[in-house]
């Protein structure tokens, strides 16, 4: 009950904050829309129109994806470094619930309002292009869950390393380009790209929704690999977080004022 | 009576940015805090006061001692030992400025495993205590810091635990909110049966709200007593006396051999000599002195002093070895 009241709490606050930095929110969503006109743009004219619709169909994917990680992992490194500004922070780490508990209702809010978002944005983009993607909930769904578990993982490492690092801004620029090479790359390239967080996953997904594949084609091993990451990934990025908060308590780093 | 709160020889220091050198914040820090009791943290800025605090919220580790809360050691059980602590730090800044009055008090609860449910009662009380009503729906930038600063203590109240901090909690208050905070505060401690410590450099705030006082200052205690005790221990032995007559060279020479550090205006009709017992001679001698001319005496005054003076001499090292040394 108590883990339910935590993550309803999170929920409401994420959505009201939406919703008051309404002009924000629409303003990134523009952003978003009108850069994949232009990657829309650019394939549709200048591309070879041979292959023109699956490197269309791979943006669409690619896109959305890069766009999910940015808001999660992304966001909970400025919102750390935010709240240890303002104070709210050292408020949040007073809570007995433990400051990694609320962290992880944070993140299961953000990406569930999110996804939300995402789905719209996927509309859109298949409207604009009129590249109609293989929408299969029922394969996608575990893929999804078992990638963002990984996602969190990361996105933990990040909250930890924002608390305790005071120039962190930069790098998170930085983690922008970083996340989207991770979305973009063809797991084709090489086999080992699978056991980096989140790369099979999108390539899985990527072959759903383009190539149509659907779960009884999808091999034990794939899941194996997915279900590998997501215990690794989370294990690790809460570890990391773990011992930041650690360094954190002893340093008093938890307020940067 | 029964201990809620133990601190043991609190040592803490911090790291001095880009350098090596190490600062002493907190170095010999021990008290106990009884079950219902307001103690004042007091101490000048730079003291210790908001780092001692901190250490006792579990936001800061200490580098050695200890710290029991009912019994539990904060760091060995960390967050057992938080849900008996809820405090309010420094500043107003703590809550989130994007939500309303009432959606903080919601969300801090939430995150302390509450439903909006289990607190409605309770909001909606405390919303009324603090004077809050009729701005439960306003954008926290919106508010006064004032009311800010209540709504950080509404927050506190919430959590519902049975020891709450407060780290100055009128610094930067204009002097009528400071005021309203402190008769809230005042009023808290009447209502509710919390244990409570706040800090301040402030010795009119202390004075007003707090049974006992730990006095800190560069990181160790200097004493620990009662406020009345404190007062009463500066209080009793400076007098002001009004002379109906000037005094003759003599009574000057007198005077100056047996209180040394007397103060004395002359005036043809109202001469006034200050004298401090506590430094020097007696009572009896000031008055063998006065009647070597039968110098009328008009009045005898105790000399008030506030809180803030004692503290000053406090701090300044003077009367040490009178103070109740701290346990
Ligand atoms: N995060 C910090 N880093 C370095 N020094 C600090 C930090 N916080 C406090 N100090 C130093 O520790 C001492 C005690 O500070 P503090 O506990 O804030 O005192 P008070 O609250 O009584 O004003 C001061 O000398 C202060 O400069
Ligand atoms: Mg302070």
């Amino acid at each position: 009950m108590r883990w339910l009241n935590l993550l309803k709490a999170n929920m409401r606050k994420e959505y009201l904050e939406l919703k008051r930095y309404l002009p924000n929110t629409i303003a990134m969503l523009l952003t978003f829309y009108i850069i994949f006109l232009g990657l829309f743009g650019t394939i549709h004219f200048i591309g070879d129109p041979s292959t023109q619709d699956t490197n269309i169909q791979y943006v669409i994917v690619n896109y959305i994806f890069w766009f999910l990680t940015i808001t999660v992992i992304n966001s909970i490194g400025y919102e750390v470094i935010n709240e240890a500004m303002r104070g709210t922070l050292e408020q949040l780490s007073m809570s007995p619930m433990g400051i990694w508990r609320i962290m992880a209702a944070r993140l299961v809010s953000t990406t569930l309002i999110n996804i939300v978002i995402v789905i719209g944005l996927l509309y859109l983009s298949m409207a604009t292009s009129g590249q109609w993607l293989n929408i299969d909930i029922m394969t996608i769904a575990p893929i999804l869950i078992l990638t963002l578990i990984s996602m969190f993982g990361v996105a933990f490492i990040i909250a930890g390393i924002s608390i305790i690092l005071k120039q962190v801004q930069a790098f998170l620029q930085i983690l922008q380009f970083i996340l989207m090479g991770l979305t973009f790359v063809p797991l084709s390239l090489s086999p080992v790209l699978a056991f980096l967080p989140f790369v099979k996953g999108i390539d899985l997904v990527r072959n759903v929704m383009i190539n149509g594949i659907s779960i009884s084609q999808i091999g034990m091993g794939d899941f194996l690999i997915l279900g590998f990451n997501a215990i690794f990934y989370f294990a690790v990025g809460l570890g990391i977080f773990i011992y930041c908060e650690r360094v954190a308590l002893n340093k008093g780093l938890l307020a940067h004022y | 009576m029964e201990s809620i709160i133990e601190v043991q020889n609190l040592k803490k220091s911090y790291r001095k940015r880009k350098s090596k050198e190490y600062v002493k914040a907190v170095s010999e820090v021990s008290f106990t805090v009884n079950r219902g009791e307001i103690l004042g943290l007091l101490g000048p800025n730079g003291a210790g006061k908001t780092t001692t605090i901190k250490m006792i919220c579990g936001l800061l580790t200490p580098d050695s001692g200890s710290i029991k809360i009912n019994g539990i050691d904060n760091k060995d059980k960390r967050l057992k030992a938080l849900r008996h602590i809820s405090a309010v730090l420094e500043g107003n800044r703590n809550l989130y400025w994007r939500l309303t009055v009432k959606e903080n008090l919601e969300y801090f609860a939430g995150n302390r495993g509450l439903s909006r449910r289990d607190v409605s009662v309770q909001v909606e009380e405390l919303l009324v205590k603090f004077n809050l009503k009729g701005k439960e729906n306003e954008l926290v930038n919106r508010l006064s810091r004032g009311m800010q600063q209540k709504l950080a203590i509404a927050v506190a109240m919430l959590a519902d635990s049975e020891v709450i901090l407060l780290d100055e909690p009128t610094l930067g208050l204009d002097v009528e909110t400071g005021y309203e905070v402190r008769e809230i505060l005042k009023a808290l401690v009447r209502d509710y049966n919390r244990t409570i410590i706040i800090s301040s450099h402030d010795m009119d705030v202390i004075q007003n709200i707090c049974e006992r006082t730990v006095i800190i200052n560069q990181g160790k205690i200097i004493t620990d007593d009662k406020v009345e005790n404190l007062l009463r221990l500066f209080d009793v032995r400076a007098y002001t006396v009004e002379l109906g007559d000037s005094l003759s060279e003599q009574q000057e020479q007198l005077l100056l051999q047996k209180f040394p550090q007397h103060e004395y205006t002359k005036d043809a009709l109202k001469s006034m000599l200050s004298i401090d017992l506590a430094k020097s001679g007696e009572i009896y001698e000031l008055f063998d002195i006065l009647k070597l001319n039968n110098t009328p005496v008009e009045a005898i005054d105790r000399k008030t002093i506030n809180f803030e003076q004692i503290f000053l001499k406090i701090v300044k090292g003077e009367k040490q070895d009178a103070l109740a040394k701290p346990s």
